[in-house]
């Protein structure tokens, strides 16, 4: 189904749509205070921005760096060419130490590897313990945001998820009391675990070291209760040097929920006396996604999940509609390189406002490669008539450098331009169902009568 | 070909041209604030309480008058001598479930966002700052550090074992964004300043 088609059902409750929007608006403005209050902010997304593509111009000296000295430190190395390769591996790991529980704490790789699926075929038990995953374990959903992931669901949804899985009493849906007997069922989980699988924030090549930020304290209560430590990451998480945790620590959480840091940020090196620790690099398309110069810096992305809350299309469509492991604008650049066909109604979920380029903290330019899959697309799949009518207008304004920095800061453009039949024809389900905001005389008036004036 | 192989040989075929790596020029941070005070403000505002005190024997009154009904107390912190658990290296983690209060040295702290690094020889378990239901860190005035920049400048010389940046008790926000103190970490976070 294609993105609109699922956002349409999302958006059949439309108290939960409000909310929804509103919510992430909110933590998007959490977000802007955060990042107000840090002098030198807009340096440091410059540097990471910088830090970034110097790794992606040098991955494979960083990779082999890396390993080298997780070596010297005792960790054991892996390598997965594709998602199931890696769960091979993870379960071969987890076969030799006879595992039959293991504790997950998040990761948005082994999401995309669909590991808990593949374990569970084989008779281990996998408990998701970050709570928001907890509780889309229970629903047997996939996360809906890559840092929020049970944002779709509301409280009393969770109450009567709890009610029927941990055997909570009927509460209204009171958070307080819904996390507390998370907080004693996952104690229990984390006692009785043989192994923790954590993800990977970030793999320092200078000391083949990894970083792991949770709020909760998941991955820590985890690791250090099991005796096999699996941490799983794509090849993307390198960065060069231990000192530039202090550039992506100061932005993540600050462009996530707004704190000036995650409760936890965990540094492992070495595995603790008696355990073993693994580490599993994962390629599954991460290589041909480099070898793309236009969509090459999407593997920039730290997943702060900044460009969602900031979305405009998907804080009223929900994460589920963009039917792709992450959601929203960086969802929509990366998934195209996995599946194009599968995924070719993603690039056009966004009105192109580019705000999700203005608040990435490693300075991706979300909307550019978004309009550049569009044009792929439009070639490479067969599309509806009104959307290549649509995006012809689109592409006129987008090829003019000028007209599309006036109309790229908002869909005014298309609002005010484009005939209203398009706006609000049923095949535009952007259109639908609301009065979209007038367009006052602004901007592109002023800069359209200086260009006239020029042309004389 | 192994996997390892064939993606190295993917990755050097595809990258492009070198770029240079960044400098960091620590000048565009550099703010003259006053740490003590940014960094009690900062520990409040993700959910901790931190105090100054004036000398180390009023460390073991404070934390009484803050925790009165803490009985499985571990302190590795050798200025706290209110320890009434003793672990080793050899101890089994899983018997830390049942501490209600952890008293821990801190080796540093950062103002900018109310951080506190806990390496491991501080500890002696790894799980020890995660377990325990309350956690209590000891800072002093001197080492607190502006940023984060200036923070890993600090512990660069350090031996990597396990070390965490710990800053304000666990939380969680998954439920409807309602936040909630105490996840499945330590429920309650205070720093003393010494
Ligand atoms: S693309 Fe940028 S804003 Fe979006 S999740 Fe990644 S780092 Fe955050």
């Amino acid at each position: 189904m294609a993105h609109a088609d699922e956002a349409a059902i999302f958006n059949k409750d439309e108290a939960k749509v409000n909310w929804h929007d509103k919510a992430l608006w909110f933590v998007r403005n959490k977000r802007d205070n955060a990042a107000h209050t840090v002098k030198g902010w807009e340096e440091l997304r410059n540097l990471a921005s910088g830090i970034k593509a110097n790794v992606m111009s040098n991955l494979d000296n960083y990779l082999i760096q890396f390993e080298e000295n997780a070596q010297k430190n005792g960790v054991t190395m892996h390598w997965a060419a594709n998602a199931e390769e890696h769960n091979q591996i993870v379960h071969a790991i987890l076969l030799k130490h006879k595992v039959e529980k293991v504790v997950k704490s998040k990761s948005m790789l082994t999401e995309e590897c669909h590991l808990n699926p593949y374990l569970e075929a084989h008779g281990i038990e996998v408990v998701d313990t970050d709570l928001g995953e907890r509780i889309v374990q229970f629903a047997q959903e996939p996360p809906s945001h890559i840092v929020l992931p049970a944002i779709h669901k509301t409280k009393e949804e969770v109450d009567t998820l709890f009610q029927k899985h941990l055997g909570t009493k009927p509460s209204n849906g009171d958070p307080q009391y819904l996390t507390n007997e998370a907080r004693k069922h996952l104690r229990d989980k984390f006692l009785k675990a043989d192994a923790a699988i954590t993800g990977v924030n970030f793999a320092i090549a200078e000391t083949g070291g990894v970083v792991v930020c949770t709020n909760e304290g998941n991955a820590d209560m985890g690791t250090h209760l099991a005796n096999v430590h699996i941490a799983c990451m794509g090849m993307e998480k390198i960065i060069p040097q231990e000192k530039h945790l202090g550039v992506f620590l100061r932005l993540l959480a600050r462009s996530a929920t707004g704190q000036p840091i995650t409760t936890y940020s965990s540094h492992f090196n070495k595995p603790a006396p008696g355990t073993e620790m693994h580490i599993v690099i994962v390629d599954n398309g991460r290589t041909e996604q480099l070898s793309r110069d236009d969509f090459r810096a999407s593997l920039h992305c730290i997943r702060c999940g900044a460009c969602m809350n900031t979305c405009p299309i998907y804080r009223r469509s929900g994460g589920h509609s963009y039917n792709a492991t992450i959601p929203g604008p960086i969802g929509s650049i990366l998934s195209p390189g996995m599946d194009l066909k599968k995924h070719s109604s993603l690039p056009f979920a966004s009105t192109l406002c580019g705000s999700c380029s203005d608040v990435c903290p490693v300075k991706i330019n979300i909307h550019e490669q978004l309009y550049k899959w569009r044009q792929i697309i439009t070639k490479e799949v067969p599309q509806p008539v009104v959307k290549k009518s649509v995006l012809k207008m689109a592409g006129s304004v987008l090829s003019s450098p000028k007209l599309y920095g006036i109309a790229g800061k908002s869909a005014r453009f298309m609002l005010k331009y484009a005939p209203r039949f398009i706006v609000y024809s049923k095949l535009n389900a952007w259109g639908k169902a609301r009065e979209l905001p007038e367009v006052k005389n602004g901007n592109f008036d002023e800069w359209y009568k200086k260009r006239q004036k020029n042309e004389q | 070909m192994s996997s390892r192989a064939s993606i190295l040989k993917a990755v050097k075929t595809n990258k492009p041209a070198l770029i240079p790596l960044p400098e960091i020029n620590l000048g565009f941070f550099d703010e003259d604030i006053d740490l003590v005070e940014t960094f009690i403000k900062n520990v409040q505002f993700v959910g901790g309480r931190a105090f100054v005190l004036q000398s180390v024997s009023d460390i073991d009154t404070q934390i009484k008058s803050l925790y009165p009904h803490a009985k499985q107390i571990i302190s590795t912190a050798t200025a706290s001598q209110l320890g009434t658990v003793s672990i080793s290296e050899a101890t089994n983690p899983h018997i830390l479930e049942s501490i209600d209060l952890a008293i821990i040295h801190g080796a540093l702290a950062v103002a900018e966002n109310g951080a506190v690094w806990i390496a491991e020889n501080d500890i002696v378990l790894r799980v020890l700052p995660f377990i325990t239901n309350d956690l209590v860190l000891l800072v002093s005035k001197e080492t607190i550090h502006l940023h984060l920049h200036s923070a890993y400048e600090a512990i660069a010389k350090r031996d990597r074992t396990f070390g965490v940046f710990l800053s304000g008790p666990s939380k969680t926000a998954d439920i409807e964004q309602c936040l909630v103190i105490g996840a499945q970490g330590a429920v309650s976070l205070t720093v003393l300043i010494l």
